[in-house]
Formats: C-alpha cells, sequence, structure tokens
C-alpha cells in the first residue's frame, strides 16, 4: 500500500480518538520540550559565558608554574620561577607583541583620605597590563609609569576610602614591615564584570620597579633579579597564537631560567585563551548533558505512552484489522498503517515539544538573564527522535496486529 | 457454462482441528463445484461446518486434506501472502454483522479492497461511487456507518464485495441481523446481481433465504447431507418494491442489535 495513503488513514484513527491522542502526544511533546529547553539553556549559558571570557580578549596566554596536575580552572599563582632574563628572552621570540609579568607585593595596608585599611596584597605588574591582560577601561586616569611610585586602583577599591580617592590623591603603603610608603593615583579602572557576572575585588596595581622585590640568583646571572609567578605573553595576533605558543614552550623547556627554578614536581604551563575557552565548554558541556540526561527521560517516559495507546489500539481495533485482512490487506499493510499511526504521533509530539521547548527556553533564559541561544540542529533532532520514538514505540503493537489471525480477528467482539 | 472453468471446486477436502489435543473434524470429504454465473447456498444447522466451509472458499484457511481452487488456482500450498492477494483480488466477502470499517466513509469502505490492491485514487473513487449507486445509495457515499441503517451498511458491503470484481461474491448470513422486509430487499440486490452474472454463495440456516439460491447445499456434521436443485428461485419482487434500487427506503429500519459493526 502506498505510505501516503497509509498516512491519510492514520490521521483519521488519531482524529478518531483526539482526546487519548492529544494525552499521547504530550507524553512525548513534554520529553522534547524539556530536552529542548535544557539544551537551550545550556548553550545560552555556554554562549553567554565564553562570550564574556574570550570577548575583546588580546591574542595572550598565560605561563605559569603549577603543580603537575591535570587540573582545569585557570592557573593560579604559582611559584615565582620565571626571572627577568625570562621575560626579555621571551620579547625576542618570533610574533611577540608583549611580555607582561606580574606578581603579587604582599603589604600590611593602605592609607588614604585619613584611614588606615587592612589590605593584603597588591599586584605587582608592567603598564602594558592595562593594554593587554585587563579588560578594564580607565575611568579616569592612565597606566602608572614603571620606576615612579604610582599606583593603579579599581572602582571597588577606590571606593573602599571615605570620599572615595581620585587622580592624583596619596595613597600611603604599609609595608609587612611596618615601612610606610607614599605613591601617587594614577588611574582608576572602571569597574568591569567577571565572567561569571560577578563584581571585582578592589584591586590595587602597582609597577613592579620599585614595589616588587622577589628576587633570586638565575642560572643565567649571578646578580639577583625579580623573580615572577606568573606571565602574561601577547602574540602579535590570533593567527601566530599557537606558532608563539610552541615557540614559548620550546624556550621554556629548553632555555629558561624557570625550568631550573621550578621543583620537579612542578610543570611549567603555557595556557592560552582559547585553552580557557574549551575548559569552561568542557565544564558547561558536562552540565548540560547531566541536565539533558534528566530529560530525556521524561522522553523515554513518554514513548512508553504511545507504546501503551498503540498496544491499546491494536486490541480494540482487532476487527478492523479482520476486516481489512479479509479484503485484501498484506501483513506489511497492516504493519505499516499501525508504525504510520504511532510514527505520526510521535512527529505531532516532538512538533508540539520544539514550540513548548522554544518558548520553555525563552521563559527560563529571560529568567536567568541570558541571552537565548538556540540550537537550531536540535530542531532536526527533535523531528527525528520523534520518528525513532514512534517506530520504537509502534513497532510491537503493529507487528501483533499484522500477526493478528483474521479468522479470530472476524469473530472478536 | 461446463466449457469455462468453475468459480469454486472443492475436492475431497477435509478439515481437522486441534481441541485440546483432541482432533475435531470440521468437515469430513467434501466436494463441491460452484460453476460460473451460479446462485448456491450452503444450509446446514450449528456444527455441520458451514464457518469451516466458509472460510475455506474464502481462502481465509487452508484444508488439512484435499483440494480448494478458487478460480483456477489451488489454495491449498499457497503461502499467506499470496493468500490474501486472492482474497482481495477474487473473493468478496458480505458478513452478518456488516464489517465495515466505522471511522471511514461509505465510499471509503467500498474502496478499502481497491487501496489494497493499489488501484490509484482517482479510479478507486470513481468505482467507488459507481457501485454505491448500484446498491442504491448513491446520495449516501460520505456518510459514515453509524450514520447508516442495518439494510444500508449492509449495501455498502455489498458493494464492497463487488469492488475489485471478484470471481465470487460470499455472503455469510447476509441478512442476519436485518428485519424480515430489509432481508428481503437485501436478498433482492443479490438475485439482481446474480442475474448480471455474478458467482454467489451464501451460507445461512434459513430455508427462505436459501430458497433465492437455484441450488441448496446441506451440510450436516461436517459433510455435504445432500443437494437440492430449486427449481424455481424464491424472487422477492412479489413483497417488495420492483427493484434494489430504493435508496434509504421507508421500509429499511435501522437495526440497533448486536452491535457487531464493529464500531
Amino acid at each position: 500500500m502506498n505510505p501516503f495513503e497509509s498516512f491519510r488513514m492514520s490521521v483519521r484513527a488519531i482524529r478518531g480518538h483526539r482526546l487519548r491522542s492529544v494525552l499521547t502526544t504530550l507524553g512525548v511533546a513534554i520529553g522534547v520540550a524539556a530536552v529542548i529547553t535544557f539544551v537551550t539553556l545550556g548553550a545560552s549559558l555556554q554562549a553567554d559565558v565564553i562570550g564574556e571570557v574570550s570577548g575583546g580578549q588580546s591574542p595572550s596566554m598565560t605561563v605559569s608554574a603549577a603543580p603537575d596536575q591535570n587540573q582545569p580552572g585557570p592557573a593560579g599563582d604559582g611559584q615565582a620561577v620565571f626571572t627577568e632574563h625570562d621575560v626579555d628572552q621571551l620579547r625576542e621570540v618570533e610574533d611577540v607583541d608583549a611580555v607582561v609579568p606580574s606578581g603579587s607585593v604582599p603589604v600590611s595596608g593602605l592609607a588614604a583620605g585619613g584611614r588606615t585599611l587592612g589590605y593584603n596584597q597588591l599586584t605587582a605588574t608592567t603598564p602594558p597590563y592595562f593594554e593587554y591582560v585587563s579588560r578594564a577601561d580607565f575611568q579616569s586616569g592612565g597606566p602608572f609609569e614603571q620606576g615612579a611610585r604610582e599606583v593603579v586602583v579599581n572602582e571597588p577599591a577606590a571606593r573602599l576610602f571615605p570620599g572615595n580617592v581620585s587622580v592624583g590623591d596619596t595613597v600611603t603603603v604599609v609595608r609587612q614591615d611596618g615601612s610606610r610608603v607614599n605613591a601617587t593615583v594614577a588611574g582608576i579602572l572602571a569597574a568591569s564584570e567577571g565572567p561569571f557576572g560577578n563584581t571585582p575585588l578592589p584591586q590595587v596595581f602597582v609597577p613592579t620597579d620599585p614595589f616588587y622585590d622577589n628576587s633570586l640568583s638565575a642560572p643565567s646571572s649571578d646578580s639577583p633579579q625579580r623573580v615572577y609567578p606568573s606571565l602574561t605573553v601577547v602574540a602579535t595576533s590570533f593567527e601566530t597564537i599557537e606558532a608563539v605558543q610552541s615557540d614559548v614552550r620550546g624556550y621554556l623547556d629548553d632555555e629558561s631560567d624557570a625550568r631550573t627554578l621550578k621543583p620537579e614536581s612542578y610543570e611549567l604551563r603555557v595556557q592560552t585563551v582559547e585553552d580557557l575557552v574549551d575548559q569552561i565548554r568542557d565544564l558547561l558541556d558536562t552540565f548540560t548533558a547531566f541536565v539533558t540526561g534528566v530529560a530525556v527521560i521524561s522522553l523515554v517516559v513518554g514513548s512508553i505512552g504511545i507504546a501503551n495507546i498503540m498496544l491499546v489500539s491494536v486490541t480494540e481495533r482487532t476487527r478492523e484489522i479482520g476486516i481489512m485482512k479479509a479484503v485484501g490487506a498484506q501483513n506489511t499493510d497492516v504493519l505499516q498503517l499501525f508504525l504510520v499511526e504511532a510514527v505520526v504521533l510521535g512527529v505531532l509530539g516532538s512538533l508540539a515539544g520544539i514550540v513548548l521547548g522554544v518558548l520553555g527556553a525563552f521563559a527560563a533564559t529571560e529568567y536567568v538573564g541570558l541571552p537565548m541561544t538556540f540550537p537550531v540542529e536540535w530542531g532536526g533532532i527533535a523531528v527525528a527522535v520523534g520518528i525513532l520514538v514512534g517506530v520504537a514505540a509502534g513497532l510491537y503493537p503493529a507487528w501483533s496486529a499484522a500477526k493478528t489471525d483474521p479468522i479470530d480477528a472476524l469473530r472478536y467482539e | 457454462m461446463s466449457d469455462v472453468a468453475p468459480a469454486v471446486v472443492l475436492d475431497g477436502v477435509r478439515k481437522t482441528y486441534q481441541l485440546g489435543g483432541q482432533p475435531v473434524h470440521a468437515l469430513r470429504d467434501v466436494s463441491l463445484r460452484l460453476p460460473r454465473g451460479s446462485y448456491t447456498a450452503v444450509m446446514g444447522p450449528s456444527g455441520s461446518g458451514k464457518s469451516t466451509l466458509m472460510n475455506l472458499v474464502g481462502c481465509l484457511d487452508t484444508p488439512t486434506d484435499g483440494r480448494v481452487v478458487v478460480d483456477g488456482t489451488e489454495v491449498g500450498g499457497l503461502s499467506e501472502e499470496a493468500r490474501t492477494e486472492i482474497r482481495g483480488s477474487k473473493i468478496g466477502f458480505v458478513f452478518q454483522t456488516f464489517n465495515l470499517m466505522p471511522r471511514l466513509t461509505a465510499a471509503e469502505n467500498v474502496a478499502l479492497p481497491m487501496l489494497f490492491q493499489g488501484v490509484p485514487g482517482r479510479q478507486r473513487d470513481q468505482r467507488a461511487a459507481d457501485l454505491l449507486d448500484r446498491v442504491g445509495l448513491g446520495d449516501r457515499t460520505d456518510h459514515q456507518p453509524n450514520e447508516l441503517s442495518g439494510g444500508q451498511r449492509q449495501r455498502v458491503a455489498v458493494a464492497r464485495a463487488l469492488a475489485n470484481d471478484p470471481a465470487l461474491l460470499l455472503a455469510d448470513e447476509p441478512t442476519g441481523n436485518l428485519d424480515s422486509e430489509t432481508g428481503r430487499a437485501i436478498m433482492e440486490l443479490f438475485a439482481d446481481l446474480h442475474e448480471a452474472g455474478n458467482t454467489v454463495l451464501v451460507v445461512t440456516h434459513e430455508r427462505h433465504i436459501a430458497e433465492h439460491a437455484d441450488r441448496i447445499v446441506h451440510l450436516l456434521d461436517g459433510g455435504v447431507e445432500r443437494e437440492e436443485r430449486i427449481a424455481e428461485p424464491r424472487r422477492p419482487t412479489a413483497a417488495g418494491g420492483q427493484s434494489a434500487g430504493g435508496s434509504g427506503g421507508s421500509s429499511e429500519r435501522s437495526v440497533g442489535s448486536g452491535g457487531g459493526d464493529g464500531s
């Protein structure tokens, strides 16, 4: 029999049991909708987070030394092993735009506007930091100068002090030995949101010279020189970033001071923004897969609903099956008829599920406050799943319908 | 008509069922010829083997022994698929309980056997309309079975049985669920169809229905008891109207009995 004829007959049968068909379809629809909602939510979250992390980024990589573990997440401050010599050598690597060292300066407190606050660490770096690494704009003023007694604070830090410090004010740094160093505020960074939508903590930046005094005698020279726990290497473009990454890697492994200064159990890491993005993506994929897995359960329940109703339908229509067979319907015709009916129910359910799912995803992303990113391929996947669910759920009932003996079926009351 | 192959030949047919390990002989050595264009009735009490005979002639079942030949094809050795094919193309069934598909219209019910034979849609619709016209239901084509009276339903069933121009019209108690007047109209329809050249086999246990045929085969305990020639077959023209026309006429009341019309 022509499949189109089966389709017409199936639609007739489905419409003949309106309420039952709607309820059956609803089971699949809810399953598909749940899957689509969660997948969309996951995709939206991912797009948002990755957009935040990689948005406006320079083609940079972070160089650090950390315990030899395959742990995900951004590299934290490791051991200070990168010397000034390393920094200079890395600057010479082809296609490197800048190398920005950074480290922390432990202090006891800060004083400004007549108040002294407990404060335990400053970030020491060089002026290119503000161009390449920090993603915040200057609200006022500009970067400090190397060798000058100047500081840059971010907005939350500026607000710590009564009357808010502003550019040109003096901030007194109380070092751990109790000595006090006066510095001028060179610039104030605007507060920017972090990748997860959190507000940034107060931060105070100082130039490595004169504030940072972590130093060691390194293999490359006898005199002590500054050592940093982390460097940011900026490539000239995203196209060259991979080549730069491998060159940096090569230098660190073969020639650097860092390789001799680091403990055996530590490894030198060169992590690009891409690597970080990949890690976050992996993490969110796992999260999405988990939530989607939960939603798939409801889809399975929905398909059991179809199987159930098709079985009822076959029993109920035993006599009709007998009639059809008496007037010349082959087993394959009967099989096709019931299978098409199950598939139609499945597809109707998944179409309704797409609509429900998109609405649900819209509501959910709206509620969480994310821009919605709909993974279009899931529309196709949902329809495919609908067909699959229909076939899987309809196969046994259709087969048992096809196997019905016409003599018994005609006698069936 | 002896030079033409008969529509149906039964030759030494035996049918034995196993019922709880005990063999039940439904038919023992039945031989029967239905020449083309003949009108035969099979009579017998319950348990005489009427239903088994019907199932065999209708290719719903195969004999344990002996030959069943329908329109020149022996049914015994055929696969289920091949028997279904013969059923669809060479047999037209009319049941006591009408057995119409409840959600299909009269026209769609009539077109159903053609659907399974792969007749194109337009041709199906045309023939279904013609056949319904012929049984006097030209104005009821879009009605569903539950909107039709018992007599009308049986007319739809007769039209459906004729859909693929079968070699044999096989009717099982066609008036069993109808009141006598409606039954008479249906028998009139069969007479007309016989007149038009169709081969008809009616299975019944009512003598006055059987007398419409030109031959009655009496079954008893699974065997042919005797064959009876009817010199002057009963024709219902005296009782009712002129022809089988009467589309939904006043003589046909809806029969609500039996719930057996498949709904």
